[in-house]
């Protein structure tokens, strides 16, 4: 075997391990250089599970992380079942096929506790016809985060975690929801739209498209970031509206508090 | 009654003054006939162990069809000895008879020698000497035959067949023919006997959770090997451990499709047997498949993870969720033609075809939340009268000042779900989209029209996130 064929044997075992021992099972596009460029391979890895969190009460009603999540897996959809395990029954399917998740595809799955959501949606993510699987739990520690990414690599399957308390249970030092084996971590808010349809006169002008002020706060070999982003019906699920590049001067915290 | 009594020359049908005058110290007790038609019922279901087709034959018999099945015990005679015994061991009483009729079995069963084992050869004359009450008549047509002073079953055999139908009716004739086996007798069984049935009886009671699934395994692999022989799947395999006690412990797995699959249904049942409770050991365990359909035979892929029919590779995932988590835990959401957000989604099992009530879906053009509350949550709203979104509001102790809104979208009750006069046009919902300064999305209401003397009512009824 040759030096330079060795080397690159090598280059490709290092490839491997940086993807977290999984084979590559590609990646969702957001046709984006600002925020493809975020990721080590161009695009939000799947086959792999994303923790999804919110600040404020979104912790409780998750919200604006079940619309970013349901965004996301949206173009997956029509590779196979979407699954969504939750212990509140209160996702309304019209408002998911108003995101364009065609809600058709999806199972929806209610639990009675963590331990059950954990369960179903580590068997979701490793059943054959599955192509991704949605999951409301309040925390995911390191062993079941394992276990989660493990069924991921067994078929492919891309996970969405969506960190959610019970109503009621506090919200104090829940964004620093746990997601150590998340592939990557989202916080996701709510973001003013821009202008929808407006008659002169008549009350405040109407809603734009959906829009989210995200931060990617861990992305394993990627680069953190924050954006805006906007829903779109076209090839790509979301577009980048403005990156923010100082979360801490940008984001409206106090106002946020009040939202 | 029990033996004892009748030693002492008592009789059923004895009035009870008579009886306490012979025997002094004679125990009474009412007679309760739902109890003891209700535990003909637990004995007959108990009897499933040895045919799965048992007959009740009130008020205290039971007929067990055993074609085909005595050679598991090796010969009718084990079977009906294993039957008596164990009956005898929990004291009950019992006289078996294995007979090819059940006319026949019913006659020698009250009237003849317990124990006995009919041959079909010597029917008639096993029969004749018994009385003809043996052959399940009518009360007026027992006593008039009495009267006529034709005692047996063989002197009313003898006589002309005509005679008997002009005179007693078609009645007589038929028993009589039911019992000699001349006419076949279809009884009604308990359950429908399902040919999708297999059986495993222990020489040792087995309680240790890893036996009862072994024992889930071994049986399903038997039942599954003759629905694979067949071409057939079924939908729910019911499976019942026969404890020594007589107590029936009872699994039931569906499928969302059917299959026949062993190693899925075991993997389905084994995980609930840890509730049973096994007392003092499983005698026996049956398994019956029900829903039975035509299955054609699957070719198996070489490549097995890759080009799986979605159908195929989601059921086993949507048997285990909703064998774990129940029914109605799992499902599939479907438009269905209906103003009322709430009724505007009905749950389906996941993998039922697309009903044909409600094509199309949602209306586009009517956005709706993507958390929808159960119940909605009042606000305090400041709004211009009387038809404009609120301008500010307060939920859950924050002030939100609202930055667009769209609306309002009209939604009246359906007043034809209700009677007359609860329906008014006071029942209506203004529904507002609204979105606040940090971006937050709301589904607002107005409850009821703009009245000028009641401040109107504003609730919170979802998130669009």
């Amino acid at each position: 075997m040759s030096r330079a064929a060795r080397l690159e044997a090598v280059r490709a075992r290092v490839a491997v391990l940086e993807a977290g021992g999984a084979p590559a099972r590609g990646v969702l596009s957001f046709g984006d250089v600002r925020l493809d460029g975020a990721f080590p391979a161009g695009g939000l890895p799947l086959g792999c599970w994303h923790a999804v969190g919110g600040e404020g009460l979104e912790i409780e009603t998750a919200a604006a992380p079940g619309a970013f999540a349901a965004a996301l897996a949206a173009p997956l959809a029509g590779r196979g079942a979407v699954v969504w395990v939750m212990r509140r029954g209160d996702l309304y399917a019209p408002g998911l096929a108003g995101l364009g998740f065609p809600a058709d595809r999806l199972i929806q799955v209610q639990v009675r506790d963590e331990a059950q959501a954990l369960a179903a949606l580590e068997d979701a993510l490793g059943a054959a016809g599955i192509a991704a699987a949605i999951g409301e739990v309040g925390s995911v520690d390191l062993t079941a985060g394992r276990r989660l990414q493990l069924a991921c690599e067994r078929r492919g399957a891309t996970g969405f975690v969506i960190h959610r308390r019970p109503f009621g249970a506090g919200t104090g030092a829940a964004a620093a929801a746990p997601g150590a084996a998340a592939a990557t971590r989202w916080i996701v808010g709510a973001a003013p739209s821009g202008p929808g349809f407006h008659a002169p006169g008549l009350g405040p002008p109407g809603l734009g498209p959906p829009r989210w002020r995200v931060e990617l706060t861990r992305c394993r070999s990627g680069r953190p970031g924050a954006w805006i982003l906007e829903k779109t019906d076209g090839a790509h699920p979301l577009r980048v509206v403005a990156e923010l590049g100082d979360r801490q001067l940008e984001t409206p915290q106090p106002l946020r508090r009040a939202g | 009654m029990n033996a004892a009594a009748a030693a002492l020359g008592l009789f059923v049908g004895q009035k009870a003054t008579d009886a306490t005058a012979l025997v002094p110290d004679l125990v009474l007790a009412d007679a309760e006939p739902e109890a003891d038609a209700a535990a003909l019922i637990a004995l007959a279901d108990w009897c499933a162990r040895f045919s799965p087709a048992v007959a009740l034959d009130p008020p205290d018999g039971l007929f067990l069809d055993i074609t085909g099945l005595a050679h598991l015990w090796g010969g009718e005679a084990a079977l009906a000895a294993d039957l008596t015994a164990r009956l005898a061991r929990n004291s009950l009483p019992v006289r078996t008879v294995v007979a090819p009729t059940p006319g026949a079995a019913w006659a020698l069963a009250r009237f003849g020698p317990h124990g006995t084992i009919l041959n079909p050869e010597d029917a008639a004359a096993r029969l004749s000497p018994l009385p003809a009450a043996a052959l399940r008549l009518a009360p007026e047509d027992a006593a008039q035959i009495a009267r006529l002073g034709l005692a047996t079953v063989g002197a009313l055999g003898a006589q002309p067949r005509d005679q008997l139908v002009r005179r007693f009716g078609a009645g007589v004739v038929l028993r009589l023919d039911q019992a000699l086996g001349r006419r076949r007798e279809a009884l009604t069984f308990r359950r429908p006997p399902t040919p999708w049935f297999a059986r495993l009886a222990f020489a040792e009671p087995i309680s240790t959770p890893e036996d009862l699934a072994r024992a889930a395994r071994d049986i399903a692999d038997r039942l599954c090997a003759r629905l694979e022989a067949e071409g057939r799947g079924g939908r729910r395999f019911d499976l019942a451990f026969h404890r020594l006690d007589g107590v029936i412990l009872r699994q039931s797995v569906g499928l969302a499709l059917p299959g026949r699959d062993a190693v899925a249904v075991a993997r389905l049942m084994i995980p609930r047997l840890d509730t049973l409770d096994p007392g003092f050991g499983i005698e026996a365990v049956t398994l019956a498949a029900a829903g039975v359909e035509v299955l054609s035979a699957r070719q198996v892929r070489l490549d097995e993870s890759r080009d799986i029919a979605p159908e195929e590779g989601i059921a086993p995932l949507v048997d285990r969720l909703v064998n774990r988590l129940g029914d109605d835990a799992v499902w599939r959401a479907e438009p269905h033609a209906s103003h009322d957000p709430e009724r505007a989604v009905r749950r389906r099992p996941p993998l039922s075809p697309p009903s044909v009530a409600a094509p199309g879906g949602w209306d586009p053009e009517r956005p709706r939340p993507l958390r929808l509350f159960r119940r909605p949550e009042p606000i305090e709203a400041v709004a211009p009268v009387p038809d404009d979104p609120p301008v500010f509001f307060r939920w859950r102790g924050a002030g939100h000042r609202v930055r667009r809104a769209e609306g309002p979208e009209r939604l009246a009750e359906e007043w034809w779900r209700r009677s007359f006069e609860e329906a008014g046009p006071g029942r209506v919902r203004d529904y507002y989209r609204v979105e606040d300064e940090a971006g937050g999305r709301f589904w607002l209401f107005r409850d009821g029209l703009y009245a000028a003397a009641d401040p109107p009512r504003w609730w919170l009824h979802g998130l669009f996130g």
